[in-house]
């Protein structure tokens, strides 16, 4: 005890400075860079130690450590840090590249060796502390160097210098090229690795240097030691991360820029695997050299991430192989970022080149699910329909078209059918307001277009979705497969079952009823069946049974009895060809005024209740033709009991020639009223048109654009007063050549049968005597109550579903316009004078 | 000149003659078909009745089935019998 009083006395200011010294100096002496600290002999360190006890018992123990870092802090501020930078601040304009990789890396080493001594004594402080020789306590080795980085870290890096950054970006993206240049060549060549001097005839591909001055090895030694010196200081990530980051990012997206855009039909995923693979073994070089040291090192060694030494070398290994890990997943996703991003941009165009653009689709689908920019995608795609598709200047079957891709690339895209669902929405709006849509989709569906004619395909699709969907059988078997609806989906009243990607019933539904399109389908029918100078169904047989799979059986009925009426047209025609055969070899029975040619007339005779209204129209027929049908219909009277037929002038086809002084047009297929006219001009070779017009019966506009068509063939000639006469010599060649013509060229889309239109204008009709009783008796009733009122007691047929309130609205404004009806304050009433 | 034609595709609606538009039992139309029928025409005919009113022939013959007693015209009230 006395002793020791005595020491602490007389010896405290020499043990201080023996320690002090032996902290410091000690690490001076040791080399650079080998990663061990070098005890001192046993000699020297039974002194020191014994000095150590003096201080820790006079109470100066606690104070060694504050002391060095004060130091480390010091030295830091007046010395270190300014050298580092004037270091890095060398004239650099004047030096090559290849300098000034070197000038970096001399700085560094510089500055490692300027913190050396500090780090090399704090380590042996901590461990004297660790070890608690002569009493010491402190936090340790380990807490001792966190301290003494941060301070290095906070000195030299708080605000990074514009120059540090500058040469690390350049130093980082020269490694960079280097290394991508040698593993892609080695990967072509083989061999992965080393692939040994590579001089080639002009400047390497890695540093750019000229022939023979490649300097590609020397720069991945650099780039070697200057990591190792990052690491020794505990600043690689500071230092590099910014660099490699904004390397990698740039490098990505140039790629990604020049390979993939507009490039749809090829899928990259493969292609980027690969190359981030390559990068990935440069950030091998720059973050994980520890592992051959970790694993190769004493347990003294120390890592970026801190050494433990209780879980022994491989939790170096672990430490680095986390923060490659972090850097893959990390550029992983920045890949899946960019490329989304560009494909989003180019979404459109990938839709509308779909079945081509599918590996697109498809690797944006992958991407997608790794990124959190579905709601960017919907955005995006909307507001490109709006800009692009949805405007006057496009056609119907061109939104069609589109809207058809994009049904077969979303669901590709998005299993869920969210991302169709939303983005289409504002296609199907659209749609709804053009009023062509509907005759589009059904002629889609018939094959009539060639622009749609995917629908033709999808409507033959085996396997066919029927629109009634039946909810309790669609959940059967796939209640395992089950997955909750993303969050963005839209809340609907179908509910997520429902959410169909089924391209017809998708069209089907832009007007919420089938109704339409079947009625719609109708009109096509007839129109068709109307015009065929056969009776060959087989066409629209199919297209009925296949619509039938698709829309049930019930609401194709009507079609299925317009297709009966052909066939059944067909057997009553031969039935009466026969009849009428056999009446003119027979003495008894007689024509009752055989015409000059027996006028083959054939007949499609239709029940009228099953066929879409057709247009009323009066024709007076020569007599020939309407003696032939009469004896027609009387044919038919005998054949069917009790029923006749009503023959609709207007309708039909005749084939005929017209033969002229010069010349004879054969073969011309006509409608009735160009046939009737013509007719009529064989008797007598000069016509008015008041004539003409009384003759027929028909009002003199339409003779006169009927008589166009003749005029047109250049067999009749308009002459002063309005007479028409023809014109029996050619007064040129050229008109015969135009021979063959097509009926109703004159009038184009005069279809046979009354428009969509027209007919809903009758069934609104309808609901006008409703309207007017329901007035009657509550006096006045606002435009809801109406329509509620209707929906509720007219809803007997499929009409009240497709009409909507503005639907109604515009047909109550027409009333009032016609002074039917009266509005105030938006309540309706009937006027008073009734 | 001379025209000279070689066929003429006329269009025609078939219609029962009756002297009513609708089958008196069923409603619709006598040129359309009772609401058991599919297809109108020759698949469901009219009958007539020797008062001289006439019906769908399933609507007529479902509704004399199910007369227990007498079998009466449903107009008119008159025995049924059909017209030949």
């Amino acid at each position: 005890m006395s002793t020791n009083s005595l020491v602490l006395c007389r010896g405290s200011p020499e043990a201080w400075a023996t320690v002090s010294a032996a902290l410091v100096k000690q690490c001076n002496s040791h080399p650079i860079g080998d990663g061990f600290i070098h005890l001192p002999p046993p000699s020297v360190r039974q002194c020191v130690s014994e000095e150590l006890a003096v201080l820790c018992t006079s109470g100066l123990g606690r104070h060694l450590e504050s002391w060095l870092l004060n130091r480390l802090q010091t030295s830091l501020a007046t010395a270190v840090a300014p050298e580092f930078l004037a270091g890095l601040e060398q004239p650099e304009n004047e030096l090559e590249e290849r300098d000034r990789a070197r000038v970096l890396l001399d700085a560094f080493h510089t500055l490692l060796e300027k913190l050396e001594p500090f780090i090399g004594g704090l380590e042996t402080l901590g461990r004297w502390q660790e070890e608690g020789r002569g009493g010491l306590s402190g936090p340790g080795a380990e807490a001792l160097r966190d301290r003494a980085f941060t301070i290095i870290r906070a000195r030299l890096l708080f605000s990074p210098p514009a120059a540090l950054r500058r040469r690390v970006l350049e130093f980082y993206s020269r490694t960079f090229s280097v290394h991508m240049s040698r593993e892609g060549r080695g990967r072509e060549g083989g061999s992965a690795e080393d692939g040994g001097p590579e001089d080639g005839g002009g400047a390497c591909p890695g540093c750019v240097g000229p022939a023979g001055h490649c300097w590609c090895q020397e720069a991945l030694l650099q780039l070697q030691e200057l990591s190792d010196i990052l690491r020794r200081l505990q600043l690689l990530e500071q230092v590099s991360s910014e660099a490699v980051t904004s390397i990698m990012h740039k490098l990505l997206e140039q790629r990604m820029e020049q390979h993939c855009r507009g490039e749809y039909e090829r899928s990259f995923l493969v292609d980027f695997d690969e190359w981030l693979e390559l990068v990935f073994g440069w950030l091998d070089r720059v973050f994980a050299s520890t592992e051959e040291e970790g694993a190769a090192g004493s347990p003294q060694g120390w890592t970026p991430q801190g050494w433990t030494p209780t879980l022994g070398p491989g939790a170096a290994v672990r430490g680095s192989g986390s923060m490659l890990e972090q850097w893959r997943r990390h550029m992983h996703q920045f890949f899946c970022r960019v490329y989304v991003n560009m494909r989003i941009e180019e979404l459109f165009s990938i839709i509308r080149d779909f079945p081509e653009s599918k590996p697109a689709i498809e690797d944006l689908k992958f991407c997608l699910e790794r990124t959190n920019q579905k709601q960017q995608l919907l955005t995006s795609l909307k507001s490109a329909f709006e800009s692009r598709l949805l405007h006057p200047g496009v056609h119907t079957s061109d939104i069609l078209t589109v809207y058809i891709s994009a049904i077969k690339a979303l669901r590709d895209l998005d299993p869920s059918m969210v991302i169709l669902q939303v983005a289409c929405q504002p296609i199907r709006k659209y749609l709804r307001t053009r009023e062509d849509t509907v005759r589009q989709i059904v002629a889609g569906l018939t094959g009539d277009t060639d622009g749609c004619i995917d629908l033709a395909n999808e409507l033959s699709r085996a396997d066919p979705v029927t629109l009634e969907m039946q909810d309790s059988e669609d959940e059967g078997g796939a209640l395992e497969d089950w997955l909750p609806d993303p969050t963005d989906a839209v809340k609907d009243k179908t509910g997520s079952k429902r959410r169909s990607s089924d391209i017809i019933s998708l069209l089907v539904s832009i007007y919420g009823s089938k109704e339409i399109f079947i009625d719609e389908y109708r009109t096509v029918l007839a129109h068709r069946l109307l015009h065929q100078l056969n009776y060959n169904t087989a066409r629209e047989i199919r297209n009925v049974e296949l619509l039938k799979l698709r829309f049930g059986e019930s609401h194709m009925h009507y079609c299925e009895v317009m297709l009966k009426d052909v066939a059944d047209s067909r057997r009553i025609n031969a039935n009466i060809r026969e009849e009428e055969s056999k009446a003119g070899a027979g003495p008894g029975e007689e024509p009752p005024t055989p015409p000059p040619t027996p006028l083959a007339l054939s007949a499609m005779i239709f029940s009228s209740e099953f066929w879409p209204q057709l247009k009323e129209e009066k024709l007076e027929l020569p007599p020939a033709v309407s003696q032939a049908m009469e004896a027609y219909t009387h044919r038919y009277e005998k054949l069917k009991a009790m029923r006749t037929l009503s023959w609709k002038p207007h309708l039909g086809s005749v084939t005929m020639d017209v033969e002229l002084e010069d010349r004879v047009l054969t073969d011309l297929t006509v409608s009735p009223i160009h046939a009737a006219i013509i007719l009529h001009f064989q008797d007598k070779s000069s016509w008015s048109l008041e004539e003409l017009s009384a003759k027929l019966g028909v009002s003199k506009e339409t003779v006169h654009r009927k008589l166009a068509l003749w005029q047109q063939q250049g067999v009749l000639r308009e002459e002063a007063g309005g007479q028409y006469s023809v014109l029996e010599t050619g007064s040129s060649r050229e008109r015969l050549e135009r021979s063959v013509l097509l009926m109703d060229s004159d009038e184009e889309g005069d279809s046979n049968t009354t428009t969509q239109l027209e007919q809903r204008e009758e069934k609104l009709q309808l609901f006008w005597a409703y309207i007017q009783a329901m007035l009657t008796n509550l006096e006045s009733m606002t435009l809801d109550r109406i329509h509620s009122m209707l929906r509720m007691f007219v809803a007997t047929g499929p009409v009240v579903t497709e009409m909507d309130v503005n639907e109604l609205e515009a047909f109550l404004q027409r009333k009032v316009r016609e002074h039917q009806l009266m509005v105030s304050a938006g309540v309706y009433r009937l006027p008073k004078a009734n | 000149m001379k025209v000279k034609v070689k066929q003429w595709n006329g269009v025609a609606s078939w219609l029962w003659v009756a002297n009513d538009e609708n089958c008196g039992i069923c409603r619709m139309s006598f040129n359309g078909c009772c609401p058991d029928c599919k297809v109108p025409g020759d698949d469901c005919p009219l009958v007539w009745g020797q008062c001289s009113h006439c019906f769908h022939m399933h609507c007529i013959l479902k509704w004399l089935n199910s007369q227990q007693v007498q079998q009466q015209c449903p107009m008119c009230r008159q025995e049924w019998k059909f017209k030949e």
